[in-house]
């Protein structure tokens, strides 16, 4: 079958619409999902494929659309729930931690909850402090949930495939600014495993583990450095949980150096977690600090001019690079 | 060899070589000579021809296809004597062979941690292990001059090449011709370099069928070895002679023999008599108890004076402090006590050290006159010859048995002229004939 | 007990509904009453939330469940996980946390759940089993089934956000739920008159545009009467009903040590205990004369057998393995 160039919001959608052709088990609810598409599309056409029985719009109540997609896929059914906006985590988080996560578990295995958790997240669109975060931290700190964050085309296609055929509640974590970003989509229906990083570039000098729109970022960066003859290796982890550890490491011991970079708040970010993976597990490899890229301990702000400032990109990617390989 | 020139260029700039393809004809003070490449790969010139180099000068590199020629490795071979072609530095990771930043050889050594540990990487440290590399000799090029496994990987590199330039091509086809193996070819050439005439030599001894019984030059008597070459060598020794009269002190020591046993106190060595008038005659003397350092000559404020003990294997030198305020009962039990640890192997590291002048006697040999050397640090060291009988006139003409020793005084004429040394004697002599001044604490 | 009181139970009843009621109310008191004192002892771990006077709520909605119908439970669940269906032995094991126990030792008193018999977890957190049994609810609605779900909360949990998103979705998506509120008249240690401002919850209802009922919580015939309604209304596809069902709990808001500070008093205490809905069943069955005292003895006698048998089997069941302790934290 053939690849063509599709934006990041409409493979997603792709993998909606041929996810539901094939298994009747898979209903969509969520705010504004059905006749709407979803505020960022990434449900059109939905509602008319399937009719609305199996995709419809649900009350302004996270706690009660988490919890129906909860009992629902207790009960055997593959729900998808939408979580218009990463940041209404707060709402629905007993849902999601306590009951979603922890069902299989409490109940000594003998309840599955394969649901999956539509939401998006990222800074960068003027959408101020409640509608900008990145909170995958939280949800990778709760034993139960996984959490995966496509970082291009191919990936929120192949991501979502996995992520509702996992029979484990999944929380999928689109970014709002990388919705238009084109890539080359089969057009058949693949998965991309949950739990595999992805090294999207090879190179000698320098890890950079980036999460989610740092991705393309790290990229950019990447060209910048090569002029200069610094040679980046550029991984994505896909999964922030379960995280792959093993790719990272053993790249980690080719270039030994390392540099973590996430839109999130650095500290307390994911970040964190692999830096003491990386150093728990390549300290005799290291040739210098790991260093960590984030946004600064604030919320986000609305005004451009700082948001800019606020959010982690090539530049401050490019910098941070040159203070690891600096000597003399 | 003082130094060399480049006479003619016989390959071109770029050329290909192999191990024996001649590469230039060099002209020395001794001999001119073609020059063979060791090594393979494309040859590529520093200096052209007619070029007038020292020995150790890098003339050229061996590189691979694509290399380029390293931009400064020049002159970090002092210890190279012969001209050396250098060898571009293949280095035994692929990332630094590609590290893009230029490597700047440090100047300063390793940046140190709080307690004096080199700052390293993790990964340097690792690097250093595999390579046999000292971080100490490294400096480092990270953060804070901290040690990074490029800067380990450099020094290794530099050292390699500095190894293989030491052995000249001449004396490695000598080596050859002679079926002599390098490895067993002392070198005394500058820096340890192995010289055609060493091979040569080599060749000689190895023809005799005599036995050689080998004393390796370690621990003590390698310590003592390199500490008495550096003293002779750092500094300008001379020694003057000087007789003493002991009568006075010969005739207290034996009032105190008959004396002090019974009050349960030990009886002071003749040499404990000559140490203690030593001390007290610094003093007077303070040029005497000194050390040089750099360009300086330093007065000490203490006079700690250590004594030579002879032990199995060789000598230590244990050092009594403030042995001018000692008095000499007391001197004499810190000498006994001394002595004892020295022959017991028991001395402790405060124990040897801090001695700002010393005091070494062969009189139980019968040796008269010696030229002993001076401990490093020190400026002076009085040796004392054997108890002897001397004569000396009477008013009419008679002679008169006398108990006379002499005390041989090497100094350092860098901070000590003669004049001020034989005044020093002349003191310890005047001391010697009042002993009761040196019996109390002074 | 009134004679009025047993005429009016025993309206439109048959004896094996009486003797089923009883049966499972005697089962419920027998486990709550024997667990509470092996947790004061110290013998079990944990705390415990004890449904004793409760019973006739749990007995008569489960009358007129089947095992495919889900219920989700609170904190204080061993009364509907016996009234499900529960047996005695798992559950005492999981109370003791050992392999055998319902949850295989990892989730104690307030995760007991038995799928095979509709008992979708018991839940520690208040009102959180609300949007998960709405959730259940459509599952059924989805399929196209007649299945139902039943949410079981307290009269505190009403307050909660999660109830109202979940009576609301309930409601608008017309699902097939019995939302069960089992008001004691305490949220804790708090009396209903100082956390909410009306007398009766059902009159929630209304506002989500849903029926509502209020019943006597100490009478299980008046609640399976009112549970049959419910959910036959919700297997026709009528969707949610509210009940509220007026009851007592007995013992303390956890444990049977008298109260630590006097929120209720024993006057109080004793004229609930004298409309006990066990006694209730039992004059209402002699006087019916659907089985004798001695019978109803019997099975006193019976459950407290089957009670020290799962006690027994409890003890000696192996404890779970520390190189185990990842299990079951994803599904395959």
């Amino acid at each position: 079958m053939s690849s063509r160039t599709l934006t990041y919001v409409k493979a997603f959608n792709e993998g909606m619409h041929q996810l539901m052709a094939e298994d009747p088990d898979i209903f969509l609810a969520g705010e504004d999902v059905a006749g709407y598409g979803g505020v960022f599309h990434m449900f059109d056409g939905l509602l008319d494929a399937f009719g609305a029985r199996r995709v419809f719009d649900t009350p302004i109540s996270e706690q009660a659309i988490i919890g129906l997609g909860t009992g629902a896929a207790a009960r055997g059914l593959r729900p998808v729930v939408d979580l218009m906006f990463m940041d209404f985590l707060g709402v629905c988080m007993d849902q999601v931690a306590n009951q979603a996560a922890k069902m299989k578990y409490m109940y000594g295995g003998t309840v599955s909850v394969p649901l999956t958790i539509t939401t998006a997240g990222g800074a960068g669109l003027s959408s101020a402090a409640q509608h900008s975060q990145s909170l995958e931290a939280w949800l990778a700190h709760i034993p139960g949930l996984k959490v995966v964050m496509p970082a291009s085309a191919y990936d929120a296609k192949g991501l979502i495939v996995s992520a509702v055929r996992d029979n484990n509640p999944v929380v999928v974590v689109l970014n709002k600014k990388l919705l238009g970003a084109k890539g080359e989509v089969p057009e058949e229906l693949y998965s991309v495993p949950i739990g595999q990083a992805n090294v999207v570039r090879s190179g000698t000098h320098v890890t950079v583990v980036a999460i989610g729109r740092m991705v393309p970022e790290s990229l950019k960066a990447a060209d910048i450095l090569a002029e200069d003859g610094i040679s980046l290796e550029v991984i994505d982890p896909r999964s922030v949980s379960p995280f792959d550890t093993g790719t990272l490491v053993a790249s980690v011991r080719r270039t030994h150096r390392a540099l973590v970079v996430h839109e999130a708040v650095q500290f307390g970010g994911i970040g964190a977690e692999i830096t003491a993976q990386i150093q728990d597990e390549a300290f005799d490899y290291l040739d210098a600090p790991i260093l960590r890229i984030g946004a600064p301990y604030s919320p986000v702000p609305f005004s451009p001019v700082l948001e800019a400032a606020y959010v982690p990109d090539a530049a401050r990617i490019v910098e941070g690079v040159r203070r690891l390989v600096k000597r003399g | 060899m003082e130094e060399g020139t480049v006479d003619e260029w016989l390959v071109g700039d770029g050329d290909p070589i192999t191990v024996g393809t001649p590469l230039l004809r060099l002209a020395t003070d001794k001999v001119d000579v073609e020059v063979e490449a060791e090594a393979e790969g494309l040859f590529h010139r520093a200096v052209p021809a007619g070029t007038t180099l020292p020995p150790g000068a890098v003339i050229g590199w061996v590189l691979e296809v694509g290399e380029a020629p390293p931009a400064a490795a020049e002159a970090t071979q002092a210890s190279a004597p012969d001209l050396a072609v250098a060898e571009a530095t293949a280095p035994s990771t692929p990332d630094a062979a590609q590290a893009p930043v230029t490597p700047v050889a440090g100047d300063g050594l390793a940046a140190r941690g709080p307690g004096g540990g080199v700052l390293s990487s993790p990964y340097a440290r690792r690097r250093a292990a595999d390579l046999g590399v000292a971080l100490t000799a490294v400096s480092g090029t990270g953060p804070g001059g901290r040690v990074v496994a490029a800067d380990v990987e450099e020094r290794a590199a530099a050292r390699g090449a500095a190894e293989g330039a030491a052995l000249s091509p001449l004396v490695r086809r000598d080596a050859a011709k002679l079926d002599i193996p390098l490895s067993s070819v002392p070198g005394s050439g500058p820096g340890g370099r192995i010289t055609r005439d060493d091979v040569r030599s080599a060749a000689r001894l190895l023809r005799r069928p005599d036995e050689v019984t080998v004393i390796p030059l370690k621990g003590m008597r390698g310590a003592i070895a390199s500490r008495m070459v550096a003293s002779l060598h750092e500094m300008a020794q001379l020694t003057h002679g000087f007789e003493v009269s002991m009568d006075a002190v010969v005739a207290v020591r034996a009032d105190l023999k008959r004396d002090w046993p019974e009050m349960g106190l030990a009886v002071p060595s003749l040499n404990d008599f000559v140490v203690r008038a030593a001390a007290l005659a610094l003093r007077e003397h303070p040029g005497l108890n000194a050390t040089v350092v750099g360009a300086e000559i330093r007065l000490l404020p203490a006079i700690n004076v250590g004594m030579a003990v002879a032990v199995p294997g060789g000598l230590v030198v244990p050092v009594i402090r403030d042995a001018d305020r000692l008095s000499l009962q007391e001197l004499c039990g810190v000498t006994r006590t001394l002595a004892s640890k020295a022959r017991d192997g028991n001395l402790s590291l405060p124990e040897l050290e801090g001695g700002s002048f010393a005091v070494t006697s062969l009189g139980t040999y019968g040796v008269d006159f010696f030229t002993p050397v001076i401990n490093p640090g020190n400026v002076a060291i009085l040796g004392v010859g054997r108890l002897r009988d001397g004569v000396r006139w009477t008013d009419d003409d008679q002679p008169l048995r006398t108990r006379v020793l002499t005390l041989s005084l090497t100094f350092d004429h860098r901070a000590v002229d003669g004049a001020p040394a034989a005044e020093y004697l002349q003191t310890v002599a005047q001391l010697l004939a009042r002993p009761m001044v040196l019996l109390p604490q002074a | 007990m009134s004679e009025a009181a047993v005429q009016d139970a025993a309206l439109e009843v048959e004896a094996d509904v009486v003797l089923d009621l009883h049966r499972r109310m005697v089962r419920i008191r027998l486990f709550e009453e024997n667990a509470g004192k092996l947790a004061e002892s110290g013998t079990m771990p944990g705390f415990l939330h004890l449904y004793v006077g409760q019973e006739a709520v749990a007995a008569g909605v489960m009358s007129v469940l089947r095992d495919e119908d889900q219920i989700t439970s609170t904190h204080r669940g061993h009364g509907h996980a016996v009234a499900k269906g529960a047996e005695f032995r798992p559950m005492f094991a999981e109370l003791y946390g050992r392999t055998t126990g319902y949850c295989m030792g990892r989730g104690g008193s307030m995760h007991i759940n038995d799928l095979s018999r509709g008992m979708l977890g018991a839940n520690g957190i208040v009102g959180a089993g609300i949007p998960i049994a709405v959730g259940a609810a459509f599952a059924s609605k989805y399929r196209g089934e007649d299945t139902v779900a039943a949410a079981f909360f307290g009269d505190g949990g009403s307050n909660i956000g999660a109830f109202h998103e979940a009576a609301n979705m309930a409601a608008v998506m017309t699902l097939p739920v019995l939302l069960v509120c089992e008001n004691n008249g305490y949220a804790e240690f708090t009396p209903q008159a100082e956390h909410m401002k009306i007398e009766n919850i059902d009159d929630r209802a209304a506002s989500y545009g849903m029926p509502g009922v209020v019943v006597d919580g100490m009478d299980a015939l008046a609640v399976r009467a009112v549970a049959l309604e419910a959910v036959e209304r919700a297997r026709a596809g009528g969707g949610p009903t509210l009940i509220e069902a007026k009851t007592y709990r007995y013992f303390d808001h956890q444990g049977i040590k008298g109260m630590r500070i006097a929120y209720r008093s024993p006057e109080e205490v004793e004229a609930w205990k004298e409309r006990d809905a066990i006694k209730l069943m039992e004059a209402v069955g002699v006087a019916r004369g659907f089985a004798t005292a001695e019978f109803f003895a019997g099975v006193w006698d019976e459950v407290l057998a089957d009670v020290k048998d799962a006690i027994e089997f409890a003890e000696a069941s192996p404890h779970p393995d520390p190189a185990d302790i990842l299990l079951n934290v994803y599904t395959d």
